[in-house]
């Protein structure tokens, strides 16, 4: 099932496009501490949430050896199995750096990936506007809901 | 800062339990992982050694349920507590929205705890960070050994809690002490974002 997600709006119709054009079977757009900002594509092919963990964490680590290299950063990664590779870059945004991690089949490849990505890119910085959301209205009583939920989520 | 999705009005923070070599951070979150239903939980990820220290770090996604009519997600991290693996600790920490201090009781591990919590406050502070403005809370673990073995909590605040954080005796193993670390973590991140928000 394709799933389609975007806490920021104006990620989403860029990030389709791309999958789309790619052939991806998923792809996230997520902060480099790993929170995804945005969906698109068939969930069942990875646990989304441990793959953005995941992927932050090569991300960053990746990071990390090139300076010990005395390179400024390696732009992109990718990781090649049988049936599924997956493509991980870091990209500038005028929100600050943000993660793509797409995972692609057969039905695709490395190449095709990497030619769509850089559509991708300049097609998120056009779209993303320069504010921030406002922050959300938590209730400052919120303590009640909250005893509620944990006391459900260990059973007392 | 929280990632917030005003459409589908939904919250996730990320956790971080920090703290020396062998303190108890995994153990928190195995013993939350096995307690809390499935339905409420994601997959367990430890990227751990062949002995079962942790390298990397472990993740848990936690749903929280409805606080405020947002739903409500929390990012468990832990990180690697020996020594030499700072560089990779610096990354956990990085977004953090609320860490958990899980000192070690044992009187011989007392130099490692300070130790520790003053390797999290260097590495907040690489990130810009002051570590007053960051939620946390701390958890005395394995608080079950022998008395004469082991220090107080009273003097183990005495020791790490300058700033008069929440602090809980803990067991994680039988997990006495876990359900209220991560309430109170959990009460002080919303707390923060609660208070950060227009009015």
């Amino acid at each position: 099932m394709t799933v389609t997600r975007a806490i920021e709006p104006w990620i989403q119709d860029p990030l389709v496009r791309f999958v789309n054009e790619a052939g991806a079977r998923l792809t996230l757009i997520m902060t480099p501490a790993g929170q995804v900002l945005a969906q698109h594509g068939f969930t069942r092919a990875v646990d989304v949430m441990a793959a953005a963990a995941l992927g932050a964490a090569i991300v960053s680590s990746t990071r990390e050896m090139a300076k010990t290299l005395g390179e400024e950063t390696f732009t992109a990664l990718n990781h090649q199995g049988v049936r599924h590779g997956i493509f991980l870059a870091e990209m500038a945004s005028p929100r600050g750096p943000l993660l793509a991690l797409v995972v692609y089949g057969s039905e695709s490849s490395v190449g095709l990936v990497q030619l769509f990505f850089e559509d991708l890119v300049r097609e998120l910085n056009e779209a993303c506007p320069e504010e921030e959301p406002t922050r959300p209205a938590i209730a400052a009583d919120f303590e009640r809901d909250l005893n509620d939920s944990l006391a459900s989520l260990f059973g007392r | 800062m929280p990632l917030v999705n005003f459409t589908a009005r939904e919250i996730t923070c990320k956790i971080v339990y920090y703290g020396p070599g062998r303190s108890g951070k995994t153990t928190n979150l195995q013993y939350i992982h096995g307690c809390v239903p499935e339905k409420r939980r994601g997959k367990m990820v430890s990227l751990a050694t062949r002995t079962d220290r942790t390298l990397f770090f472990d993740f848990l996604p936690l749903e929280l349920g409805s606080i405020s009519g947002f739903t409500t997600r929390f990012q468990l991290y832990t990180v690697p507590g020996q020594v030499y693996y700072n560089a990779t600790r610096k990354l956990v920490l990085q977004g953090a929205d609320g860490v958990v201090f899980v000192a070690d009781s044992q009187a011989r591990q007392l130099d490692d705890n300070v130790t520790s919590l003053q390797n999290l406050q260097v590495n907040l502070l690489e990130q810009d960070i002051d570590v007053r403005a960051m939620p946390m809370v701390l958890q005395y673990n394995k608080q079950d050994l022998p008395a004469d073995l082991i220090l107080t909590p009273n003097e183990m605040d005495a020791s790490l809690n300058f700033r008069d954080d929440p602090s809980y005796p803990a067991d994680a193993l039988t997990g006495v002490g876990v359900f209220e670390t991560l309430k109170s973590i959990s009460e002080r991140v919303l707390r923060k974002l609660s208070e950060e928000s227009p009015s």
